[in-house]
């Protein structure tokens, strides 16, 4: 246990050298390298954090877009929602008027095949009436009527005017019964004064004329027979209705 | 236990505890060098080791003196990392623990008790400092500059006691027990080697805070 001046000198002495090289090579260096990796790491952590923010910013912008497309396809399918009711009551109105239309041109046509059926059955039915009247007639009619008919034609004719053209000179005068050969020359002297040409005449016997005369002369057809007037009467009630 | 000298040159004598000393010097820088001359921002494993000694000291200085930590911490850190190494020199045959010296543990104490003022003043001023011997109240003043010197005092001397105690009872046991017996008390060796360097810069550290911290009652408040 000895105490040494010049040891105690000199580790005083040592120790401060020590801690010259010491801070020198071993603290200073040593803090430096972790201020510069505490640096490195702030910076790093500043980079993340400016990088999380734009990435948050980015976020944003992208659920902003997003809600905004939302909207615009929610507006799209609104108005296309809209434009579809629109049509399809545009098409159901269209369709009701086409099927009214429809309905109507049925009902029309319904009626008219129905009034051409009753016009049809009504026109069997006069026709039948006219052709059993003619039987009728023909079982009852006698020669005599058919004068009387003539005699009637024949009176009329009188203030009768025929506008004959060139060439018309052939009279074809039909009757139910044979013509009486005074009555045949009474027939030629009335249509000879009526007419300035000379005529030829030509006489046909036709039995379903019932009674009375039918005469053709050129473009002329003059009908005084019952055949005729039972026609007559059955177009003159159809065209009456 | 004499302290052999080696060399004298004109009255300096250079001692066994010196030459040791200057060896742990210059392993330390030797140390220093090799690891800190090729830093890297991601560090291998032996400068992990060192960047978590130096940062582990930092942090146990900054805890006891936030204010001028940074400071005192190179003087701090250069008395834990010696006395480590001194006080496990001798762990190694033929090597003389520069801590079983008295007067190197007296020039580490007369360092110490330089430093608590140096720094105390440095931080204060003269007169600031001066006058913590004052408080609570003058009467105290004897009693404040008995307790300087004797705990500069029990920093020599416990350091000293201890270191020379261990070595001394490891010789004896090896000498009467044989020579694998020694074995746990190297363990102890190990262990109080590492205990009384911890002892000895928390002492300092806590000597050098309770200089600086003691002018700001109020900031302390």
């Amino acid at each position: 246990m000895e105490f040494n001046l010049s040891t105690f000198g000199l580790e005083i002495a040592n120790f401060l050298i020590l801690v010259w090289i010491l801070q020198r090579l071993f603290y200073k260096p040593l803090h430096a390298i972790i201020a510069k990796r505490k640096q490195e790491i702030d910076q790093t952590l500043l980079d993340a954090k400016t990088v999380k923010q734009e990435a948050q910013k980015e976020r944003e912008i992208y659920e902003n877009r997003q809600q905004a497309w939302e909207q615009e396809k929610q507006a799209a399918l609104t108005v296309f929602h809209q434009r579809l009711d629109a049509e399809r009551a545009t098409y159901l109105t269209n369709l009701q008027r086409e099927l009214e239309q429809e309905r109507q041109i049925n009902q029309v046509t319904l009626e008219r095949e129905k009034q051409e059926f009753q016009h049809t059955a009504q026109q069997r039915a006069l026709k039948n009436a006219a052709k059993f009247s003619g039987i009728l007639l023909q079982q009852t009619v006698t020669p005599e009527l058919e004068m009387r008919l003539a005699q009637l034609l024949l009176q009329r004719l009188t203030t009768f005017d025929f506008s004959l053209s060139s060439g018309e000179t052939a009279i074809k005068i039909t009757s139910a019964y044979p013509i009486p050969t005074e009555f045949q020359q009474q027939l030629e002297i009335r249509f000879s004064n009526l007419c300035a040409e000379s005529l030829t005449f030509d006489y046909q016997q036709d039995a379903s004329l019932i009674a009375g005369l039918r005469i053709e002369l050129g473009s002329w057809v003059l009908n005084a027979n019952l055949k005729h007037e039972l026609n007559s009467f059955a177009e003159l009630a159809y065209e009456l209705e | 236990m004499e302290a052999r000298v080696y060399f004298d040159l004109g009255g300096l004598q250079l001692g066994i505890s010196v030459m040791t000393t200057w060896g742990i010097m210059a392993f330390l820088a030797l140390f220093a060098w090799l690891i800190t001359r090729n830093l890297k921002l991601t560090p291998s494993p032996v400068q992990a080791l060192a960047e978590s000694i130096v940062t582990m000291i930092e942090n146990a200085v900054l805890e006891v003196a936030p204010d001028h930590g940074r400071q005192i911490m190179p003087f701090i850190a250069t008395i834990w990392l010696f006395l480590i190494v001194a006080n496990l020199a001798s762990l190694i045959p033929h090597i003389h623990s520069p801590t079983n010296d008295l007067s190197v543990t007296s020039a580490f104490a007369i360092l110490v008790f330089l430093s608590v003022h140096w720094f105390g003043i440095k931080t204060q001023g003269m007169k600031n400092y001066l006058s913590h011997y004052l408080e609570p109240s003058p009467i105290l003043l004897p009693f404040h500059i008995i307790s300087e010197f004797t705990r500069t005092l029990a920093l020599a001397i416990r350091l000293f006691g201890n270191m020379m105690s261990l070595e001394t009872a490891a010789m004896l046991v090896l000498l009467v027990a044989g020579f694998l017996a020694p074995i746990p008390i190297l363990m102890l060796h190990i262990i109080e080697a590492l205990v009384q360097a911890y002892i000895f810069g928390m002492l300092a550290l806590i000597y050098l805070a309770s200089a600086i911290q003691t002018q700001h009652p109020t900031s302390q408040e």
